[in-house]
């Protein structure tokens, strides 16, 4: 099985687009990019997000409408009926997405994605129905439906969701085993993952995966934080009591409580060292926000009180790291720079001024004077102050 | 896009050479960008700590405004010192002139601020209770160091008295007129071996050129704590024959420096220690009894010490 798509027109379709964005930044001329659009010119349909987005919506819509039809035809059917209608039914959007939507050249048009993610749905759906929606069959599906549309749509939401999946059906298959099976549910996942991890970044360098790049790009990412969640520390805890019921007294521990310290600790920092040692931008990123979250478990259970000294440090503590390391890149040192090189896609300066004035700037409501048992009135930053 | 793009479109002839190098270390990971994380890493730090601080400020304002205060000052003297080092002329044995108009006020106002602050830490808190004389040998040193380092005859004087206040002796005229001496019992004895070892020094630095507009400085407070230590010891009980000797020998001490140093003032303490210790030991010895004799005595000993002076002016010509 392959991709629906033609390769040699989403590999230019790339090809444009980092050449658009390196003329954009002043690496190359404008006739050069007006030369490598000619040779790599793309018959796709693939708009900008804005449009995306639009599409995606209204296409729902559309097959809402569809859906109701569908509804009426098969309603006041028997169980097993309805659901092999909706695999049925799902199985014919899927083609009917490849016929008419794919083979006129759309590529992630938003139009695609709606059709291919309600395919998903209803297949899923009709499997669930068979089997009276047990669990274990449920996840399977999920798992094996997903895994077939990310693969053939190269779509990274269906990949999100197919690993998801299987962390899933990871989780469920030894939790219903019981007994020592639902302890080392978390060894099971930071061993599980690994290889996945490991696997995906090999796959990623070979240039006939090439294609799937992104998607690869994803199960990266995504096994990096499920093998730190199998051993963060809060969520270990926080499960164990959930969901199997485990009695915690004051001041004891959930089994194991030392490993799950050190691994909460260990593993953001192991990400970072090797994110900086080997230049790989993604440790690197996943190791700052696990970083972050590994703070925030700590502190959960082992508060000092005040949190607003917390905060305050917490800033103060940030703003010197990034200054110093900023100082320290004033070279380029190692290959690291402080630069900005290329663009990314979510790194637009309207969309930082948006978000400062929206966390930062005087839009916040000041407390009311009813509101407060002393005097003054204290408002966010931007707005004033009166004691 | 992948690794080899770039050299793709180079071989095809889309790049140059140049472009090709530049985008292809970009490309391949040679050099990576952490400029985004950085940034949110800043924004993120501020908007912690302006929403912290914003808490914290908002419910500990009223415990908080002598804290806030201490703060302050303690900043504002980092930013005195700060300065006076960054505009600092190099080091010399020799007078430095200052190098900015107001360079010399701020070394003082960074000092005194210094003390403020020790000041109201210790009002406040109570901090220093148990370390005063930890704190005052700390704020010698400083005092000491700057006033070399930067030049500065005031904080000379300050450094000279924060360490006689390390010793516990009080340096200043207005407590001596309310008749609080010293603070604690044969503190005496400790003002004359501080004053002479102190002029010791004094001298020794002279002599080896260190700074030689300092040494009328340490003379001053050298006598002046000599002789008042001395006097007191006379009037404090037995003995008084020592320090009559003691006092003499002060009296000729300073009558040197004032040669020396052509100070009028060095030879004005001789003379008040001088008259003193005499009249002390006349009225022991010999002038006990009759009144008479003490008239006379005034009269010829003020008259011949005017006389003194008149015929010799030229030999002390106060030293401007």
């Amino acid at each position: 099985m392959t991709s629906a798509y033609n390769p040699i027109n989403i590999y230019n379709l790339t090809v444009l687009k980092a050449a658009k964005n390196w003329c954009k930044h002043g690496f190359i001329e404008k006739d050069q990019l007006g030369a490598i659009r000619q040779t790599y010119a793309v018959p796709l349909y693939h708009p900008n997000s804005l449009i995306r987005i639009l599409l995606f919506v209204a296409t729902l819509f559309a097959l809402s409408g569809a859906t109701g039809f569908f509804t009426l035809i098969v309603a006041d059917s028997g169980r097993i009926f309805i659901s092999l209608a909706c695999i049925v039914y799902g199985l014919a959007s899927f083609y009917a997405v490849e016929k008419f939507f794919i083979a006129k050249n759309h590529y992630k048009s938003g139009v695609t994605e709606a059709i291919i993610y309600h395919s998903c749905g209803f297949v899923i759906g009709g499997l669930g129905g068979i089997s009276d929606f047990n669990t274990h069959i449920l996840l399977w599906s999920c798992l094996v439906i997903f895994s077939f549309a990310a693969f053939r749509y190269l779509d990274l939401v269906c990949t999100v969701c197919a690993i998801g999946s299987l962390a899933g059906i990871l989780f469920f298959e030894f939790y219903s085993l019981d007994g020592i099976f639902k302890q080392i549910i978390p060894f099971v996942f930071m061993l599980g993952f690994a290889p996945v991890y490991f696997i995906s970044k090999k796959l990623s360098q070979r240039v006939d995966l090439k294609l799937w790049r992104n998607n690869l790009l994803i199960l990266e990412v995504v096994s990096l934080l499920l093998i730190y969640v199998g051993g963060n520390y809060l969520v270990v805890r926080e499960l164990s009591v959930e969901l199997m019921g485990l009695a915690i007294e004051e001041g004891a521990d959930i089994p194991f409580a030392f490993i799950f310290y050190t691994t909460t600790v260990l593993f953001p920092v192991i990400y970072l060292f090797f994110g900086i040692k080997n230049k790989d931008i993604i440790l690197l990123r996943v190791s700052l926000i696990l970083i972050a979250f590994s703070a925030f478990t700590f502190k959960y259970y082992f508060s000092l009180g005040h949190p607003e000294i917390t905060l305050t440090a917490a800033g103060i503590i940030l703003i010197v790291t990034a200054i110093s390391v900023m100082h320290y890149l004033k070279k380029m040192r190692n290959g690291f720079t402080r630069e900005n090189l290329l663009t990314e896609r979510w790194g637009n300066m309207n969309a930082e001024a948006f978000l400062i004035s929206q966390t930062m700037g005087g839009n916040q409501t000041s407390l009311n004077k009813s509101d407060l048992p002393g005097g003054g009135q204290f408002g966010g930053g931007g707005s004033t102050n009166d004691f | 896009m992948t690794q080899d793009t770039p050299r793709e479109l180079f071989e095809k002839g889309f790049i140059n050479e140049e472009q090709f190098g530049k985008i292809e270390a970009i490309t391949s990971g040679k050099i990576v960008s952490v400029f985004y994380e950085l940034k949110s890493l800043l924004y993120l730090g501020v908007m912690l700590f302006t929403g912290g601080a914003g808490i914290l400020i908002y419910k500990n304002i009223g415990e908080l405004g002598h804290l806030i205060s201490i703060i302050a000052l303690s900043i504002l003297t980092i930013i005195c010192f700060w300065y006076v080092m960054a505009h600092a002329k190099a080091y010399s044995h020799k007078s430095v002139k200052p190098s900015t108009p107001y360079y010399d006020y701020i070394t003082l106002l960074g000092c005194l601020l210094f003390v403020s602050v020790q000041g109201y830490l210790q009002f406040q808190y109570g901090f220093l209770t148990d370390n005063l004389g930890y704190i005052t040998l700390l704020t010698t040193g400083l005092f000491f160091f700057v006033a070399y380092r930067f030049d500065h005859l005031g904080i000379l004087s300050l450094a000279i008295t924060a360490l006689a206040s390390f010793w516990s002796i009080t340096v200043s005229p207005q407590k001596w007129y309310s008749g609080d001496f010293f603070s604690g019992s044969h503190l005496y004895k400790t003002a004359i071996i501080f004053g002479s070892v102190l002029s010791v020094i004094a001298i020794g630095l002279d002599k080896k050129a260190i700074k030689k507009h300092f040494t009328f400085t340490y003379l001053n407070f050298c006598m002046l704590i000599f002789f008042v230590g001395a006097i007191v010891g006379l009037f404090s009980g037995g003995w008084w024959g020592i320090y009559v000797l003691i006092i003499y020998a002060g009296c000729a001490f300073a009558y040197y420096m004032a040669r020396w140093e052509k100070s009028f003032l060095f030879l004005l303490y001789a003379f008040v220690a001088g008259y003193l210790a005499t009249t002390f030991l006349l009225a022991k010895t010999a002038l006990a009894e009759s009144i008479e004799l003490w008239s006379l005595y005034s009269i010829a000993s003020c008259g011949g010490f005017i006389y003194f002076i008149i015929k010799y002016r030229n030999h002390f010509k106060q030293n401007d």
